[in-house]
């Protein structure tokens, strides 16, 4: 949260009016930090994440976990580093998918809150970010689990036969719902207020998982009589988080605008989300949905995160998002030539090993106003 | 094969034989369906990326206290210095906190390979992986690891790229089918440590793209299932082979010798005995790794006999003039039946046969024995095909000659009438058994192909597979009981004859002849000559 603030002062240290202003945002940053998106996923990113494989983590050391999050993490410590790569892998992915687009995913480095106050509002970046995360988080576990690096994974004791003799009996359970449960249990533990913004997070994040479930694939493998198919195994594989990514952006494409609804129960107001709009298809527990317009990420603006398009590469021959009209909002573009010097005519052996010959290119590179 | 159980039966007694039979039928189902877990699991492996610089012989584990040196990706900056020759795919079975047990039967292990699609590094047609495989067990965590099999294989890898070869698809996997690297009789030991190389030179693992992982998935019949599988078996041994040798009792007391589709029925009863004689619980205590060959061999025995058995049959019940009861008047059927079979045979031996010095081998290795295989599995599927159009033409003619003398019934004297309705009905009896159990099996066999692992049924989670198993095995136990049961020689006269206080043997002579010289109406066959001389004795 101090760093939420340094990194306030240091856009606007020129003017006390300004310091004023980083005063208030650190008040409001104390509710709005918890309301908004997780510190937690400052784990994924900067030099808390490289140390994660080398040193035990320390559960209290992780900012921004709330009490039921905590005690997982003491109880499961060692998938703790599975469930930081998981987010590790939902940002790149998302930095993937949303390349060419005026808001690129960045992250900042110096602020826990990773991704600046951007997601603070409920907006589709926000419904995003959040379901790839998850959806990254049950991945990584997932993986984990099949690595044989956590040992409390799967294998549950649902299958019928004498008790302790589960996996004797009747093998194991599929893994991929361990990581969805972790991510459950882990990702949502904070969502459970009754405001908008709770629920919003929490449909997004089950998106995000029910998306990595909905991709798995079956392969089978046939091994009866003379190896016929009489006797015929199949298992379960996680997808190349590639597919979850180009899943999810569909998705946010697609996704629903949702107004709140306030409704007094016996625990006090409760927030709901609804359909905005009565004449579209109400979205289903695999949507996305959001309530709060995006800004148009065009100029950088402290307040929503946004840092601008300007000096972005944008690609002159497209007509889309990634095109330079769209991408630089109008202001044109600057062009200058680059020579690169590039691997070419390689030969590869299948993992590190790669003779090449360099080559030199010449590009125009075309960069934003 | 005259004055059968089933001609002397009464209806009300037939009724109660086959409520008896359709109750067990049920029972092998549900036993499959409720007790047994589903037959196999397949637990997915990661493979751990381990560094063995100085490539020694070394066991490098994946995990627990004595963990190998690894990188997390070939991204990372500590990858880009290795040489690929460095590179250790390390993976236990089975997971942390569990081990293997002898229930298991058998261990199949099946290679899944990450690869991501790059421009410049993509895979090309028709490439060969080659995997130095080594494989080692233990029976406690403490002690050191012992090795077991070692080998260098070369596997065909078969990847397709949905998406457009462009550089906005780099990063993104190929669709590769799986390669089959391991099969092992036996599962005798507690942990097994496999630690996979992927060797390169200039011309070896050469243009295969770039491998991200390697997952390994370990496929082991489920030990519920072999206890319930086993004590099927158990259950089924004493009772068939108790019914085979009543039938052969039977059988000898009667004064004549056996006819052919007799004798049949008894090597028909006598293969589903071998069949079903439980070896695997010697296979507990034993490390026996060719247990899935002595299966494969029962299965084909028990099949050959079954396809002896209907053409015999079929032949025998074809009522027209020519010469039978010699195998050797079958010999173009039986001849495919044995030629396919034998086929098959090799065809096993050369792949499970060579696993049980091997387990890595593989025939589909090579080019050459891909075409091999292929050769041997198309020569069989057409002598299959052969054998059931030369089938389905002898049922054929069965049926015109039965309509043929369905026409001639009323005209004929009343003995020979009757034999003639026995012969007919026993016929569309067994026809219809048959098709049943023909048409229970494939309609099984498409829903086990199609359905998922188990169906919910109200709180019980039904395992398709495991009935699918369980009740076909049961079904033909049961179809080959009923037929030895029910084509037996009765003791009972028949009800055409009136013989008062004669030996059941003695009434068993006169019934025979009539039959066969019912068969042969223009002139006594080879058949009716035998019969007729045991007679006259």
């Amino acid at each position: 949260m101090c760093a939420h603030v340094s990194f306030v002062l240091e856009m606007f240290c020129e003017t006390l009016r300004m310091i004023y202003l980083g005063c208030f945002l650190l008040l409001c940053g104390l509710t709005h930090v918890m309301a908004s998106y997780p510190i937690w996923w400052s784990l994924a990113v900067g030099h808390q994440y490289s140390s994660l494989g080398t040193q035990p983590i320390l559960c209290g050391s992780i900012p921004g976990l709330v009490p039921k999050q905590l005690r997982f993490c003491r109880n499961y410590v060692e998938i703790m580093p599975s469930v930081a790569e998981g987010v590790k892998i939902g940002i790149q992915e998302c930095q993937h998918q949303f390349r060419g687009r005026r808001w690129n995913c960045t992250t900042v480095n110096d602020n826990l809150a990773i991704f600046g106050p951007v997601l603070d509002k409920a907006t589709r970046e926000s419904a995003f970010v959040h379901a790839i995360a998850s959806a990254g988080v049950a991945f990584a576990v997932t993986r984990a689990c099949a690595e044989g690096s956590a040992t409390i994974c799967g294998c549950d004791t649902r299958h019928k036969g004498p008790p302790g003799e589960g996996w004797k009996w009747g093998g194991c359970s599929e893994d991929v719902e361990f990581g969805s449960m972790v991510s459950r249990e882990f990702a949502d533990a904070r969502e459970n207020r009754p405001d908008a913004r709770s629920a919003m997070n929490r449909h997004n994040n089950e998106a995000g998982r029910m998306s990595l479930n909905d991709n798995m694939f079956l392969k089978c493998k046939c091994h009866g009589l003379s190896g016929s198919c009489e006797v015929k195994t199949c298992w379960w594989s996680q997808p190349d988080f590639r597919v979850i990514g180009d899943y999810m952006k569909d998705k946010y494409d697609s996704a629903s605008e949702m107004v709140v609804e306030k409704h007094k129960e016996s625990r006090g107001w409760v927030e709901t989300l609804r359909p905005k709009y009565n004449y579209f298809k109400p979205p289903t527990e695999r949507d996305l949905v959001y309530y709060e317009s995006s800004p148009n990420f065009c100029d950088p603006n402290p307040e929503t995160g946004s840092f601008g398009t300007r000096d972005r590469i944008c690609n002159l021959t497209s007509h889309g998002i990634d095109g330079c009209d769209l991408l630089c909002c109008g202001r044109g573009h600057n062009t200058r030539t680059e020579r690169r010097k590039e691997k070419c005519h390689c030969i590869f052996h299948w993992c590190c090993y790669v003779s090449c010959q360099e080559c030199v290119r010449v590009y125009d590179v075309h960069t934003c106003k | 094969m005259a004055g059968a159980i089933i001609e002397n039966m009464s209806t009300k007694k037939l009724l109660l034989f086959g409520f008896f039979i359709l109750v067990f039928q049920v029972f092998s189902i549900l036993v499959g369906a409720l007790i047994a877990p589903s037959p196999t699991s397949a637990i997915r492996y990661l493979a751990t990326k381990c560094i063995n610089r100085h490539r020694t012989r070394v066991w490098l584990m994946p995990w627990g206290s004595n963990r190998c040196q690894q990188v997390h990706s070939f991204d990372e900056p500590l990858a880009k210095i290795l040489d690929a020759n460095d590179i250790v795919f390390a993976v236990h079975v089975p997971l942390p906190n569990k081990e293997m047990s002898p229930w298991f039967h058998y261990m199949l292990a099946v290679l899944q390979f990450d690869i991501a699609f790059k421009m410049i590094n993509q895979i090309e047609d028709d490439v060969i992986v080659t995997v130095d495989a080594r494989l080692a067990y233990r029976d406690d965590l403490k002690s050191e690891w012992t090795t077991k099999f070692h080998s260098v294989e070369q596997r065909p890898l078969k990847c397709t790229f949905a998406v457009p070869k462009t550089y906005e698809n780099e990063g993104r996997f190929y669709h590769c089918d799986p390669v089959p690297l391991m099969e092992m009789g036996s599962v005798a030991h507690k942990y097994f440590l496999l630690n996979l190389r992927l060797p390169v030179n200039d011309t070896m693992n050469v243009g295969i793209g770039e491998i991200k992982d390697i997952h390994i998935v370990g496929i082991h019949q489920n030990g519920g299932f072999t206890k319930v599988w086993m004590s099927m078996r158990t259950v089924f041994t004493p009772w068939i082979s108790a019914a085979t040798a009543w039938y052969w009792r039977r059988i000898s007391i009667m004064a004549r010798p056996p006819v052919l589709l007799e004798k049949v029925i008894f090597a028909l009863g006598v293969s589903m005995t071998f069949l079903n004689v439980p070896v695997e619980w010697l296979s507990l205590g034993f490390e026996w790794t060719w247990m899935l060959l002595l299966e494969d061999a029962q299965q084909g025995a028990f099949y050959s006999a079954l396809f002896c058995f209907w053409i015999v049959f079929c032949g025998e019940h074809l009522m027209d003039q020519s010469q039978r009861n010699r195998l050797s008047a079958y010999w173009w059927q039986v001849g495919l039946v044995v030629f396919g079979s034998s086929i098959l045979l090799i065809f096993d031996l050369s792949e499970r046969g060579v696993h049980l010095s091997n387990p890595f081998y593989s025939m589909w290795g090579s080019d050459f024995g891909t075409n091999v295989a292929f050769t041997f599995i198309i020569v069989a599927a057409i002598s299959v095909c052969l054998y059931f159009f030369s089938l389905c033409r002898m049922v054929c003619c069965v049926f015109r000659n039965i309509g043929g003398k369905m026409q001639q019934l009323p005209a004929m004297p009343e003995a020979r009438r009757l034999r003639y309705k026995g012969i007919i009905f026993r016929f569309k009896f067994l026809m219809l058994l048959t098709l049943v159990c023909a048409a229970m099996t494939v309609i099984f066999f498409i829903l086990n192909q199609v359905s998922e692992g188990h169906w919910h049924w109200g709180d019980y989670t039904l395992q398709v597979h495991s009935a699918f198993l369980t009740g076909i095995y049961g079904m033909w136990n049961l179809y080959v009981f009923t037929i030895i049961f029910l084509y037996a020689p009765s003791h009972k006269r028949g009800r055409s004859k009136s013989a008062d206080g004669q030996h059941a043997d003695m009434t068993e002579k006169p019934e025979s002849q009539e039959t066969q010289l019912t068969c042969g109406e223009q002139g006594p066959t080879e058949a009716y000559r035998i019969t007729g001389k045991v007679a006259e004795e």
